[in-house]
């Protein structure tokens, strides 16, 4: 199945907050009354990313080789080809759909969170009901996994009124960005720059950016981390083989030690 | 808009001064990223902060608040001195070659003022008489002309003269913006004066909400006849309407002056009847000419058979003004505050929050006996009677609140900046009682008839007579066809041709007659309910057309609603083919003329007499609503016939480096209750030395009755903050993100600070002026509240249409 | 306990002292109690069969199951520690190794498995394959509780690598503290030379005669276990 994505064009977006509301109004989220944000000295609101909040606009003020630049960033899951949140979740609540989207089904979801440490860009928000029971359920954008489900396009896309959110084949999108980015160049743009093509098996959601990536608050070089290999994919298969092999162990070594060692009674 | 939004893609240069636009009307950034990538077209941005807007922007000037005068008055200049304005274009479509009397002077004579000015009480503001501002004329009364443009008394050389005092330097100087950048920004825009290039003016309230606030959007207007982009394909002045549907209420006569279609309102001692109205008002030369057929056609529609030629059309039932600006907002609320006014039916407005000087506006609203507001939340006007530090025992105020469907729960036409008229259906229920303002009035007239109807009083025949049949349950569509307009009889054409039958709708406001045989509520708007083809041979009321059909491929989608006048998109669109009617350019032709077919042609409906040839008498006259046919460089207003620097009101600075008159001299300076906590006060540089201005943010609308009580929007913008620059907040030790105390002579208010690098000090004459920025969404009410920007700003308005300069005026600030 | 059974002719006697407190013994059942749920509540994450536990409701219960024994596996020794805290701290010291340790675990798979009964070192209180249990149980309640707590409380305080790395720790402690549990369950339950040990913890009585060969320096002392054993060492040797 073609793997579809979203094309963020940051060139086009002026942070006007729809595809944030967007979302809050698809999704059902709750906005002020369960987040109670204050202005700190900042447009930026909520100032990061919760269990209700799925997308925001990040505000960067920034000094660079071309002047000054007041950037702007549509945070949120970046479906990453090689989803390390889909990897480390124990209950499959997180699946990694056919065509790349990353979804979330609640109900499966058993609020263990790791999903939101393992991710490199820190994606995943628990609702935690209560610490000390653990009661929690973990929350990202999931694509507007019941539109596109059906043939829709993300509520966020579809809302975009600078037309800076694109939605589709994942390869077209890509050819659309690097057209994009070399438009932009020619323009004057010289640090523009697509963000996604490649990194943590290729994101799901990919930027067109003016200014390098670090400007906007985006890791330069994320990976994806080396203890979800390490925990999945070589302790938790050797630990199974151990725990299998002691158990196997002991069952011969009593098969033996039943033979070898008589017990007699004396006098 | 004399264009329209999807045109904006069309433009090569986009400069947007005096307005937000990626803010406030996020919509319009489709088409300039359309503009900016399939045409590598340049956005300028000009604006004292460096807004969302700016982000956009290929070249950003930052100029200080109210100096818009200087700044298009220094590009003028440029492209004056170095020819660039289209030439074939500004000798014969605009009044550049016209002859003023030898008698004019201008502010470079006079230092500061036009011939002309009378002022009798020597308080240094007056009035002018124009006569010296007339054209020289023939026997016949036409303008004469020099078309070499050589002529010292030639609009042009006027102009030259005029501007000439605009040098780089000066105009860096008052406005605090680097010369290069300047010069970058007047190079950039005058290249859009070349034949095959245009150039659009996106501009809003940071242009009009000034004291010569109607003199900044004249510069726009001249600027773009210079350059050769009026009527032409991403070209254009145009204003990005303040409210969704501001449009159409102007449209359909709100505002103090008109009646509607912009047809004025009689005055009562100048018009005392019919005939004397059409007299003074009907010019005998371009297509106001008309002016009479419109007038009796909505006399009809509203009276009915009770508009009859024996009583002049019911013309005795019109209101007429002593003056319409006794009825202007500031004039309003002066009068509500010496408590010469009764009542107040307010529709969707929340004064408490947006009026100027809302703290003398909320006691105005003490006095009235009584308010009916009409209102989806429960806003600080609403309960400006119960409101933090009022007392409900103190208030004799009778308020009524009538709840009202909003936007999505009801249905009927909404017209665009673009003069789009879209009808939208109803999607959603109105809540609990809630209903349509136009239920509610529906409701409140049936009941006034039936009141007057039992005790008429003295004259109450214009509300008994008033034609008022659209049901007990209003039907907006029998509303939308008499706003269309419809025939009370056959209407034949001089040949004898049947044009329009007994009851028809009609599709064209060409058809209105002046003897009675024609009702229409609203003149530009005839034609849009009637049926029309959306392009597919389906035929619908032409408002409610979605056709997707792009002739020419400039984005005018005719088959798309209607735009009004006669479904125009772009107006004076005779411009965009030259003098002989050729297109000035393959890529930019809009309408032409066609030999063969003698008639006009092309992609828009043209706005010209569509046989008149361009060898015709007028056939070079693109203008058919001015008198000579000619786009008006030379234009009397209040103040004077060309755009001329005044600082505003509350100025930083202690001279006006062009004339030493310091202030528009049309303006009314209101005094009352001048030195008191609450009044008409004025700040001066030694106690209020920064300069501050007020604007909106896209998360919120207006004085917020539509969005504080909203929990998603709410949550993204949920408090009053105030802008400034990091030398500002390192002068007063602000830090980020803690509260402050801004104060001006009427107020104070405590916010959050913003500080950033969006705002930069300004060297204004050698010395640095600071100013500071802030929304003016917020109150005490809803979930997002905040302390109210108007408490700040000051009674004074335009020359000319008295909107309250919001947007320039001085304040102190310091830590909370 | 002590006394005489009469079988049919036969009169075996034994002799029962005391080997365990109370206190000793309670910590260890309540140490039983609360780790098999925690390794069941646990092992459903990593049993693919057992997902459908992990899931929704029931995986919350058995997040809430888990965290409540974890209180009490937590408790128990600290709980020890405020009681009796020199005790504990004198049971943390017998756990420690020595010489005759290593000497042991040379000998431990001929002696236990195939049942070659020369002679073995002499043994503490705890021979040295209960002292390494005890040193497991105390290394891997450290690691669980440090690894298992940051990760209860810890997210968004600590750093994601961290948790992390608490989570790894957490399944390779589980790992080894397993595998030792079902070494322990065999040899406490299984092993026939065992026998005494299980009882000695349930009753907190072994006997005399088991001691004085398995725990000799507890039961003789450390000279004089250590003479016994040399004398046996010879008689072996010199036997063949």
């Amino acid at each position: 199945m073609v793997r579809k994505a979203m094309l963020i064009d940051e060139s086009k977006c002026t942070a006007c907050r729809g595809c944030q509301v967007a979302c809050k109004q698809w999704n059902d989220l709750g906005g002020w009354g369960y987040s109670k944000t204050t202005n700190v000295g900042s447009y930026e609101n909520p100032p990061r990313l919760s269990p209700q909040t799925w997308t925001r606009i990040k505000f960067s003020e920034y000094e660079g080789a071309n002047g000054f630049r007041w950037l702007f960033l549509k945070e949120g899951c970046m479906h990453c080809g090689d989803p390390a949140c889909v990897h480390v979740c124990p209950t499959k609540a997180l699946t990694q759909q056919a065509d790349g989207r990353v979804t979330m089904n609640p109900d499966l979801c058993n609020g263990c969170g790791y999903c939101s440490q393992f991710c490199p860009f820190g994606i995943p928000k628990l609702e935690v009901s209560g610490v000390f029971t653990g009661m929690a359920k973990a929350f990202k954008c999931t694509f507007c996994q019941d539109r596109t489900d059906n043939g829709l396009i993300p509520s966020c896309v579809k809302t975009c009124p600078a037309q800076a959110l694109f939605w589709g084949d994942r390869d077209s999108l890509i050819a659309a960005g690097k057209k994009r980015v070399g438009a932009l160049r020619a323009r004057g743009f010289s640090a523009a720059n697509l963000y996604g093509e490649n990194l943590v098996g290729g994101l799901g959601r990919l930027y067109v950016l003016i200014e390098k990536a670090e400007a906007y608050g985006l890791p330069a070089d994320p990976k994806y981390p080396a203890l979800s290999t390490a925990w999945k994919d070589i302790v938790q298969p050797l630990g199974k083989i151990a725990l299998g092999g002691t158990i196997l162990g002991t069952l011969v070594a009593w098969l033996v030690i039943r033979r070898k060692i008589k017990m007699e009674e004396v006098e | 808009m004399t264009n329209h939004w999807v045109d904006l893609k069309n433009a090569d240069v986009i400069m947007i001064d005096g307005s937000n636009a990626a803010e406030n009307h996020p919509a319009s950034m489709t088409w300039i990223n359309k503009a900016k990538e399939e045409r590598n077209a340049k956005v300028i941005v000009v604006d004292p902060r460096f807004t969302r807007t700016a982000s956009q922007a290929d070249l950003y000037v930052s100029i200080r608040s109210g100096t818009d005068i200087p700044f298009f008055g220094g590009m003028m200049k440029y492209i004056m001195d170095k020819g660039l304005y289209h030439k074939e274009y500004v000798v014969h479509y605009t009044n550049a070659a016209n002859l003023i009397v030898p008698e004019f002077k201008g502010p470079a004579d006079l230092d500061g003022l036009f011939s002309g000015f009378v002022d009798e009480d020597g308080d240094g503001f007056g009035v002018y008489d124009r006569k010296t501002w007339n054209y020289q004329t023939d026997a016949q009364g036409n303008p004469l002309r020099d078309e070499t443009l050589q002529n010292p008394r030639c609009v042009l050389q006027i102009m030259k003269r005029h501007y000439a005092r605009y040098t780089l330097e000066r105009v860096s100087s008052i406005t605090g913006s680097p010369q290069d950048k300047l010069e970058a920004a007047y190079k950039l825009y005058a290249s859009t004066g070349a034949r095959e290039k245009t150039g659009t003016i996106l501009y809003a309230m940071g242009q009009t909400q000034h004291t010569v606030g109607s003199q900044n959007v004249r510069c726009m207007a001249m600027i773009q006849l210079l350059l050769g982009n009026m009527g032409r394909p991403g070209g254009g002045v145009n204003a990005l309407r303040g409210e969704s549907n501001v449009q159409g209420s102007t449209d359909q006569g709100v505002l103090a002056h008109l009646v509607t279609g912009y047809i004025s309102i009689p005055s009562a001692a100048a018009h005392p009847n019919l005939s004397a109205y059409i007299e003074k008002e009907t010019p005998k030369t371009s297509y106001w000419s008309n002016k009479p057929k419109f007038l009796v056609s909505m006399l009809k529609a509203w009276w009915g058979d009770h508009a009859a030629k024996e009583n002049d059309f019911a013309y005795d039932y019109l209101p007429k003004v002593e003056s319409p600006a006794n009825h202007y907002w500031i004039k309003l609320f002066e009068d509500m505050y010496a408590g010469k006014i009764q009542g107040l039916w307010l529709l969707g407005q929340n004064p408490a929050v947006s009026g100027p000087n809302s703290k003398l506006e909320r006691e105005a609203l003490k006095k009235l006996k009584w308010m009916v507001v009409q209102e989806i939340f429960d806003t600080e006007t609403c309960s400006f009677w119960r409101a933090p530090g009022v007392s409900p025992a103190d208030i004799k105020t009778e308020v009524f609140i009538l709840p009202a469907a909003d936007a999505m729960e009801k249905e009927g036409s909404i017209s665009t900046s673009g003069r789009l008229i879209q009808w939208r259906p109803k999607v959603a229920e109105a809540p609990g009682e809630a209903l349509p303002d136009h239920q509610i009035l529906n409701l409140v007239a049936l009941k006034l008839k039936e009141l007057y109807a039992s005790d008429p009083g003295p004259f109450a025949d214009p509300i008994l007579h008033l034609n008022w049949d659209y049901g007990k349950e209003m039907e907006v569509e029998k509303v939308a066809r008499e706003v269309n307009g419809y025939a009370l009889a056959e209407i034949k054409d001089d040949k004898g041709t049947v044009l329009v039958n007994k009851g028809d709708t009609l599709k064209t406001f060409a058809v209105l007659q002046a003897d009675g045989t024609t009702a229409c509520g609203n003149w530009i708007y005839a034609g849009y309910f009637a049926l029309a083809d959306d392009g597919t041979g389906k035929m619908l009321p032409a408002t409610k057309r979605r056709g997707q059909k792009d002739p020419g491929g400039l984005g005018t989608y005719p088959f798309w609603a209607f735009a009004w006048p006669a479904n125009r998109r772009i107006i004076y669109n005779r411009c965009s083919a030259d003098p002989n009617g050729k297109p000035w350019s393959e890529d930019k032709k809009l309408i032409w003329w066609d030999e063969a077919q003698k008639k006009w042609v092309g992609y828009d409906v043209p706005d010209f007499v569509p046989t008149k040839a361009p060898t015709d008498p007028g056939g070079k006259d693109p203008f058919i609503m001015r008198v000579d046919g000619k786009g008006g460089l030379f234009a009397p207003l209040n103040e004077g016939p060309l755009p001329e620097h005044y600082e505003p009101a509350e100025t930083p600075v202690a001279k006006n480096p062009f004339s030493s008159r310091m202030h528009n001299p049309v303006i009314k300076i209101w005094t009352t209750d001048k030195g008191k906590a609450i009044g008409d006060n004025w700040g001066k540089i030694d106690k209020f030395p920064i300069v501050a201005t007020t604007y909106r943010v896209v998360e919120h609308w207006q004085a917020g009755g539509m969005s504080r009580w909203l929990d998603w929007l709410t949550e993204c913008q949920p408090q009053m903050f105030v802008e400034m620059s990091k030398e500002l907040a390192g002068e007063k030790k602000i830090q980020n993100g803690e509260q402050v105390k801004v104060t001006s002579a009427r107020g104070e208010i405590t916010a959050v600070a913003i500080v950033t690098a969006r705002f930069k000090p300004f060297k204004v004459d050698g010395k640095t002026v600071h100013q500071i920025g802030m929304p003016w969404h917020f109150g005490w009410g809803g979930l997002a509240t905040g302390d109210t920007a108007n408490d700040l700003t000051p009674h004074v308005g335009d020359g000319n249409t008295t909107i309250p300069e919001y947007k320039a005026f001085l304040v102190d600030i310091r830590k909370a | 306990m002590n006394g005489q059974e009469k079988t049919g002719g036969h009169v075996f006697q034994i002799r029962w002292i005391p080997k365990y407190t109370f206190v000793e013994r309670l910590l260890h059942w309540v140490h039983t109690i609360s780790f098999l749920p925690l390794v069941v509540t646990g092992l459903v994450l990593y049993v693919d069969a057992l997902r459908p536990l992990t899931q929704g409701e029931a995986g919350l219960w058995m997040r809430l199951v888990h965290r409540l024994f974890a209180l009490l596996f937590i408790g128990e020794p600290l709980l020890y520690g405020i009681l009796q805290p020199r005790r504990l701290w004198m049971h943390m010291k017998e756990f420690s190794l020595e010489r005759d340790d290593l000497d042991w675990l040379k000998n431990a798979f001929p002696y236990y498995v195939l049942g070659k009964h020369g002679a073995m070192p002499p043994q503490g209180r705890f021979n040295t394959g209960e002292k390494m249990n005890g040193m497991v149980m105390i290394l891997t309640w450290i690691l669980f509780v440090v690894s298992g707590v940051i990760m209860w409380f810890g997210k968004g305080i600590v750093s994601a690598d961290l948790f992390r790395w608490m989570v790894l720790v957490h399944d390779l402690t589980m790992i080894a503290a397993v595998c030792m549990f079902v070494a322990h369950l065999f040899l406490a339950v299984a092993h026939p030379l065992m026998w005494a040990a299980l009882v000695s913890m349930r009753f907190g009585v072994t006997s005399a005669a088991y001691a004085s060969e398995h725990h000799a320096k507890w039961y003789y002392g450390p000279k004089r276990a250590k003479e016994l054993y040399e004398a046996k060492k010879k008689m072996v040797s010199t036997e063949g």
